[in-house]
């Protein structure tokens, strides 16, 4: 009996598949993780997703310290501690990394993170965050401006938050939606916190009516809207350090950076991010253990490169590329307390002011 | 005997099984959780909790469901339009390069949402290399949404119209021909009736996937056209307001379900065997089937090849640089990931789409059974991946950084088209080539083995490219928890473009080009006779 359908020469389509075939099977079973290492306990660490430290240094945590570190990714860091918040029953983590200052409140509120006593708990820091946080870093996020397009325009660079609603910056500006974006909650908390709420309500209303783009996140409104990468609008929300980043990340060797901060009253939020055990989190020892660690000199030296931050322990050398980054001498923040009962009702009177 | 009879019911258990486990108990858990907040999570919230019938109340949330319909309705409206004409010619011409065309089509399915809106910006965009000469000021209108979605779903119907018009009957087209039809009503009367199913099936997905659709609604349609599910990925991920977020859940899933429920009953009635003879393409010949070609040709290149033109042109800019960045020891681990990932992926979409096919298959004579079975098949697409993700992590918070997790996550986006190339196929295989085969002697494993598989065996392989590009674009998977030692190709896109500089920006472009190189690599290698209804191969019942 003849086959009814299969080929008289195996082709070399069929070849190709059968090779491709075995190629997968082979990939999905060596693909699967080896379940070796269960003797060496598990330290799970929460963090947002712009975390980012060197191997070197993470491999000589896990020796020293005698665990595996396993590092869990959550999103923004608001997507984050809601996650957290959302597990607090059986959490995902023994510790979490990427709270920020406008966070601290609500992650408070919640009862999601357990007190911590250590060395670093009380060390002097350059910022502060409310306990049980143990502060790891700082920056702030500012207006940033693409500098070749003001030399192109001749336009005179805004001087005030005002002058943003003036005719002259119609269509200039785009900033992130504080309901999704870290950066774009905390230029609103300082606007707030600069103009008084009602004012800055009603500096938003105008600089509505004066055309102000609303991007989901930092990465749409940098790589989407903002002039130096295709976009139109020459000022974007972004953080006090991106003009040494950009020299940093530049294709060609830079002398100077393309872009600049632009430090308004009101329009300059500084940012602390910290570091906090898990409430019912395991291995508490090592999770202390891990804290000192982002607390320690090279860790401190590194995360100016990686995170792009300042260092939280006082005396850390500065990175030479951040001579491009300018640390805004005032900012403006509201309480802790205050974010951690208002934040809701400024977002949603915000999204009613600016986006319905 | 008695086992073969039952074995085509078990079929049905293992993607029902997946379905329970990864799709509905999570997505009930979340609902549930917005039904029952702990106390505690709601005071964080500080508003009181809508309704599902208060959605409707509420002008802002009634704007966003209706435009998630609409802007869904008139992109599957715009691909149709667009797809079937274009799929008329790509199916009746044989032109050198033609399986290149059909292949570099599904490559939007592969790019990352943000590289692939790069690219429609650079078009349709401020300052955007189209919009500009032609005066369009398209940025804050619904229009840029629209271009977005007709060019990631266009190939859905062109790929389902090639492979429909290839077994159009020849005879039937012949006869009605010499008896004085117009090509015209030749088509409506003996083509459009054999390719109505497979083409509503894939505008179905089409409009599933504008509809839940969300990282393009992020970045394209902007905050004001952004869609529902923009507004449930607010609600749940950064407000923490999962009661409202379900009340909005509950109605797109309402929808997507009575869409799936009128496909499945369409799909009941409209089946019709296949025909041995197949229309045979033709050459391009004589002015008006060049016109034709080159026409279709252009509606393709400026829809769905144009935005990625960008990328590429931006990646081979800087060649050393490219070499640079494809061999950075990062980039080779996320290679490794999506390479892995991916295959493991695809070998379980094969397994369960291929049980969910032959399930449909067997429970076609059912009358209330079989449509059910047969909507199931869109399970995946019509829930929301927000509320699926967000009730993973609520109902197994020990497994949601699991390597298990990961896989079933890309899994349940990839096998539905596994299952609805393979069910489509087994519809119109003709009943009586395997009783043929049963006559002659042969056991029904015999026959599955013998007869049934390797007639479908297209239908697979096209299905398996689909589920393989879903897979190696990863879709929604950026919602889970992920770790660093799991970073595929795509999250480190997404993570040189959450940092400034010239060259992340440059990285994304060229990681993006090694996807786009990776999935057609694969492609040839799945499909590798990609929409022949090729004439020189001779009817295969014929050996029979």
């Amino acid at each position: 009996m003849s086959h009814p359908s299969v080929p008289r020469s195996v082709s070399s389509a069929t070849l190709s598949r059968r090779a491709f075939a075995a190629c997968a099977v082979g990939l999905a079973c060596g693909g699967l993780p080896a379940w070796s290492h269960a003797e060496v306990p598990l330290l799970r660490v929460l963090t947002h997703s712009s975390f980012d430290l060197p191997k070197e240094l993470l491999t000589g945590f896990e020796k020293s310290a005698g665990v595996k570190l396993g590092i869990v990714k959550g999103g923004d860091a608001g997507e984050m501690l809601n996650k957290l918040i959302l597990t607090r029953a059986n959490p995902v983590a023994d510790v979490v990394y990427g709270i920020d200052n406008a966070l601290a409140g609500k992650a408070l509120a919640a009862g999601v993170l357990a007190p911590y006593s250590g060395p670093s708990a009380t060390a002097p820091s350059a910022a502060i965050l409310p306990a049980p946080l143990v502060p790891v870093d700082h920056g702030c996020v500012t207006l940033n401006i693409d500098k070749a397009w003001f030399a192109k325009s001749g336009l005179a660079l805004p001087t005030s938050l005002q002058d943003l609603t003036l005719p002259a910056y119609k269509n200039l500006l785009v900033v992130q939606n504080p309901a999704t974006s870290s950066p774009g909650l905390s230029f609103l908390a300082a606007t707030i916190a600069g103009l008084g709420e009602e004012a800055a309500f009603d500096w938003w209303a105008k600089l509505r009516a004066n055309g102000v783009k609303v991007a989901k996140g930092w990465t749409e409104a940098y790589y989407t809207d903002f002039s130096k990468n295709g976009g139109k609008r020459p000022i974007v929300v972004s953080y006090a350090s991106s003009p040494a980043a950009e020299v940093f990340y530049s294709k060609t060797k830079l002398t100077e950076a393309p872009t600049a901060s632009l430090n308004l009253k009101g329009g300059v939020f500084q940012q602390v991010e910290g570091v906090a055990l898990v409430k019912g989190g395991k291995q508490a020892e090592a999770a202390g253990q891990f804290i000192e660690f982002l607390r320690s000199a090279p860790v401190q030296q590194a995360l100016q490169t990686t995170l792009w931050m300042l260092p939280a322990t006082p005396g850390v050398a500065a990175a030479d590329v951040m001579r491009h980054a300018p640390t805004p001498t005032a900012f403006d923040n509201p309480s802790t307390e205050q974010m951690a009962a208002q934040t809701p009702a400024w977002v949603s009177r915000w999204t009613q002011v600016v986006l319905k | 005997m008695r086992l073969a009879a039952r074995l085509p019911r078990a079929l049905l258990l293992p993607p029902l099984l997946f379905v329970a486990v990864v799709v509905a108990a999570p997505m009930l858990r979340l609902l549930w959780e917005g039904a029952h907040p702990e106390p505690g999570t709601a005071a964080l919230t500080g508003q009181p909790p809508l309704t599902v019938w208060g959605v409707w109340a509420d002008a802002h949330l009634r704007f966003r469901l209706l435009w998630s319909l609409a802007q869904a309705g008139i992109s599957t409206a715009l691909t149709f339009a667009l797809g079937l004409p274009v799929a008329w010619v790509l199916a009746r011409h044989h032109f050198a390069g033609r399986q290149w065309v059909l292949r570099l089509l599904m490559l939007p399915f592969v790019v990352p949402t943000l590289v692939a809106a790069l690219g429609v910006l650079a078009l349709w965009g401020p300052n955007g290399h189209w919009a500009e000469p032609l005066g369009l000021e398209l940025e804050d209108t619904p229009w840029l949404l629209v271009i977005g979605n007709v060019f990631f779903n266009l190939c859905l119907v062109v790929r389902a119209g090639v492979d429909a018009l290839g077994q159009v009957s020849a005879s039937r087209l012949a006869a009605a021909r010499t008896l004085g039809a117009t090509p015209w009503r030749a088509f409506w009367r003996v083509e459009w009736p054999a390719i109505r199913l497979p083409l509503a099936g894939a505008l179905c997905l089409v409009f599933l996937y504008c509809f839940a659709g969300m990282g393009l609604a992020l970045v394209l349609g902007g905050q004001r056209w952004a869609t529902a599910e923009v507004e449930i990925y607010t609600l749940v991920a950064h407000e923490l307001r999962l009661a409202d977020a379900s009340a909005l859940a509950w109605w797109t899933v309402g929808f997507g379900t009575l869409l799936a429920g009128l496909y499945a009953s369409l799909a009941r009635r409209l089946a019709q065997p296949r025909r041995a003879d197949r229309v045979p393409t033709r050459p391009v010949r004589g002015w008006r089937a060049r016109s034709a070609v080159a026409a279709a040709l252009t509606v393709l290149l400026a829809t769905s090849v144009a935005p990625l033109v960008a990328t590429v042109a931006w990646a081979l800019a800087d060649v050393p640089g490219l070499w640079a960045v494809w061999t950075a020891p990062e980039t080779l681990d996320a290679l490794w990931n999506t390479l892995r990932f991916s295959a493991m992926a695809l070998l379980a979409a094969t397994a369960l789409g291929l049980c969910q096919g032959l399930a449909v298959f067997h429970w076609r004579g059912a009358a209330q059974a079989g449509l059910w079975v047969q909507a199931s098949t869109f399970v995946p697409f019509v829930v929301s991946p927000v509320a699926v993700a967000f009730g993973l992590l609520l109902l197994y918070p020990e497994w949601t950084a699991s390597l298990g997790l990961l896989v079933a996550a890309y899994t349940l986006l990839a096998y539905p088209f596994v299952g609805q190339h393979v069910a489509q196929s087994l519809a119109a295989l003709p009943p009586h080539w395997a009783q043929a085969a049963r006559t002659l002697g042969a056991s029904p494993w015999r026959v599955f083995v013998r007869v049934t598989l390797p007639l479908v065996a297209p239908a697979l392989r096209r299905g398996m490219a689909f589920a393989a590009a879903t897979a190696l674009g990863e879709f929604a998977v950026s919602l889970f928890l992920s770790r660093p030692e799991w970073t595929t190709l795509t999250t480190l896109i997404y993570q040189h473009l959450g940092r400034p500089g010239a060259a992340n920006l440059y990285a994304a472009h060229a990681l993006s080009l090694l996807l786009m190189a990776l999935a057609l690599v694969v492609f040839v290698l799945l499909d590798a006779n990609v929409g022949s209804a090729a004439p020189h191969a001779p009817p295969k019942a014929r050996h029979a």
